[in-house]
């Protein structure tokens, strides 16, 4: 049964005089030669075959006079060529696209918008070719500028809280209950020291995370992702690797487990042997004590270059691994989703804040603790050392430290402090506080009332608010609110530390920090992903790495007349 | 519609991008990609990566993240080209 279908009744686009007359003349054809078109309306058939239409031309030449009415249709086609300059297919998708554009002009009205938003405009600076890679750096510079500028004034006022006013009610309150002399040195030397060393910090983390929920929430975490991605594949990484490594600023137990998302093996592999050298947030107190210690204004720059160096020596690594154990497969494709530009919410900043910042509480509250009684007791053993040298803890400390003396800090205390650090890195200044702090309480301490001490602690807040205040409007062009020489206290711990280090020395015990072997947990976490050999590997090379560089930096320095 | 644009990027030594096609055109960036496609496949015009590259030549062009941000450009391609 054959079903003709009639075009009259249907809309017929009108494709101009010398189009239409070709159509004509093939229909025509079709007629004269006895074509049976079939199912295919006359007029559309003959439209395809000048188009040259390849699905169509195969299915004529198999019907009868097929190949009599295709040549007919390729010299019209052709003759239209040399006419109007274009192939048929590109004359009637003018015409469709012509009259397609009259339909929609005379019944759609669009307001006229700027199709270049917001987001194309910034992302032509932020993702640039050249731009990209400097902006991403300034961002981070400033944001470690105002962590630790902002920060101060908080860190101050919660040492003064936990050293000072917390502390003398925990000895008040064990003096009333008359505990023994050991228990004080355990809860003042032991705990308050450790743990509330640690969390002096919380301030400064809460800024950090602050800024970092900011950059997060208004999308520019992901162009620096896609900014580094192509950094990171000049240097022989996978793309995907840098979401990791983002995530590492933070902790890099969390990041070893996002390398699942990587679909290499090896690039999973090098991917957590590289992130442990993204300088989490852990590292910051050590940094933050050292830097107002030795670098006052310039603790920001310092820190900021740390954590530079951190992606710097990363990146070195991975150049290395990729060209000896870790040799690249077949490489694949990274998809980034670019969202667009959003003002962060609050609510999302400050849950993303309390969410990490929680983490790092819960940590002092447990690791932390549970290793500051360890310290302690290993500080008192055996029992009755008067001399902390003399303890199991110097004894060992002082064992290890000549492997510390090419690099500048060969005393017992670092290289006690560095073990510890294996176990959590902001251990390093709660240990330091143990050691360098243990015998403040013997010194006399004011006896203050408790609305004192209150009183105290909430104007200490206010004039930290206030400072915190003006250093953030000092950071606009043109506004001094701060006298440099007056910003900084210095605290017991940094005091103790300055004779024990030189600036220099204290740079390169920074530069350990940030590179040596990786915390407990993190090596857990890679032994688990990855298995023993790698976990081992990762702590290896990265000690291997901070002892070379902090070496050249040391008596690099020494050299240069810097010591 | 289709001259009406090659006729545009005539004039255009560096070529145009979607964008810029389409805000010329007072045209909707999904129509004019059609048209464009269509072109590029005539070998009309040429695509070309932000980078000065050209993306024909590549095999992961639809999973390039440079092209997802930056976009392609469009250029006449010559007769000597």
């Amino acid at each position: 049964m054959t079903t003709t279908i009639t075009t009259r009744n249907f809309f017929r686009l009108d494709y101009g005089g010398k189009l239409e007359r070709q159509i004509t003349k093939l229909i025509t054809a079709f007629e004269k030669l006895q074509f049976d078109t079939g199912r295919y309306p006359q007029r559309w058939l003959a439209i395809k075959l000048l188009e040259a239409d390849a699905d169509i031309l195969a299915r004529v030449q198999n019907m009868p006079n097929g190949t009599q009415i295709i040549a007919l249709a390729g010299q019209g086609a052709e003759h239209l060529k040399s006419m109007l300059g274009d192939d048929v297919d590109l004359l009637t998708a003018d015409r469709r696209y012509g009259y397609i554009n009259g339909i929609v002009r005379q019944s759609l009205h669009r307001p006229l918008i700027d199709r270049i938003t917001f987001t194309d405009r910034v992302d032509d600076i932020v993702t640039h070719k050249w731009l990209g890679l400097p902006v991403f750096f300034t961002v981070m510079y400033i944001v470690f500028r105002l962590v630790i500028d902002v920060s101060a004034p908080f860190l101050d006022w919660t040492d003064a809280v936990i050293n000072g006013s917390f502390a003398n009610w925990m000895r008040f309150f064990l003096d009333l209950v008359s505990a023994p002399a050991w228990t004080r040195s355990l809860v003042i030397d032991g705990i308050i020291a450790g743990v509330g060393g640690i969390l002096v910090f919380v301030p400064g983390l809460l800024i950090l995370y602050f800024f970092l929920a900011l950059l997060e929430d208004s999308g520019y975490m992901s162009r620096a992702a896609f900014v580094m991605d192509r950094f990171m594949r000049v240097v022989g990484l996978h793309g995907k690797s840098f979401i990791p490594m983002i995530l590492g600023f933070g902790c890099a137990v969390p990041a070893v487990y996002a390398t699942r998302t990587i679909a290499s093996r090896r690039d999973r592999v090098l991917t957590a042997l590289l992130v442990p050298l993204m300088s989490c947030s852990a590292r910051l107190p050590v940094y933050v004590v050292f830097g107002l210690a030795f670098f006052g204004s310039r603790a920001g720059t310092v820190i900021w270059t740390l954590y530079a160096l951190g992606i710097v020596v990363a990146m070195l690594a991975g150049m290395v691994f990729t060209r000896t154990i870790l040799k690249p497969d077949v490489s694949s494709a990274f998809v980034l989703e670019l969202p667009p530009y959003r003002r962060p919410a609050f609510k999302s900043v400050l849950i993303h804040m309390w969410e990490n910042t929680r983490e790092f509480v819960r940590k002092a509250g447990t690791t932390i603790l549970l290793v500051s009684l360890m310290m302690w007791l290993l500080l008192n053993l055996p029992w009755g050392v008067t001399r902390q040298r003399d303890s199991y803890f110097g004894q060992f400390s002082a064992a290890i430290s000549p492997v510390f003396a090419p690099l500048g800090f060969g005393n017992w205390e670092t290289g006690g402090a560095l073990v510890t650090g294996f176990m959590a890195k902001e251990i390093v200044v709660s240990t330091m506080s143990q050691i360098y702090l243990g015998d403040e309480a013997a010194e006399p301490i004011a006896t203050t009332t408790l609305g004192e001490d209150l009183l105290g602690i909430g104007q200490g807040l206010k004039e930290a608010t206030l400072s915190s205040g003006k250093i953030l409007l000092s950071i606009l062009p043109g506004v001094e609110l701060v006298n440099e020489a007056t910003e900084q206290e210095d605290t017991v711990l940094s005091l103790a530390l300055r004779e024990r280090f030189t600036s220099l020395s204290a740079a390169a015990l920074l530069v350990f920090v940030l590179l040596y072997v990786p915390c407990v947990a993190t090596l857990g976490a890679i032994k688990h992903e990855f298995g023993t050999s790698w976990a081992v590997t990762s702590a290896i090379y990265q000690t291997a790495v901070a002892w070379i560089v902090s070496f050249i930096i040391y008596q690099g320095g020494l050299l240069l007349g810097l010591g | 519609m289709l001259t009406q644009l090659v006729n545009l990027l005539e004039n255009k030594e560096n070529g145009l991008s979607l964008s810029e096609i389409s805000r010329v055109m007072k045209a909707q960036p999904s129509a004019v990609l059609c048209m464009l496609d269509l072109l590029v496949q005539k070998g009309k015009l040429l695509e070309f990566g932000p980078d000065g590259k050209c993306c024909t030549s590549c095999g992961v062009q639809s999973e390039c993240n440079l092209l997802a941000v930056r976009g392609k450009r469009y250029i006449v391609r010559r007769i000597n080209s």
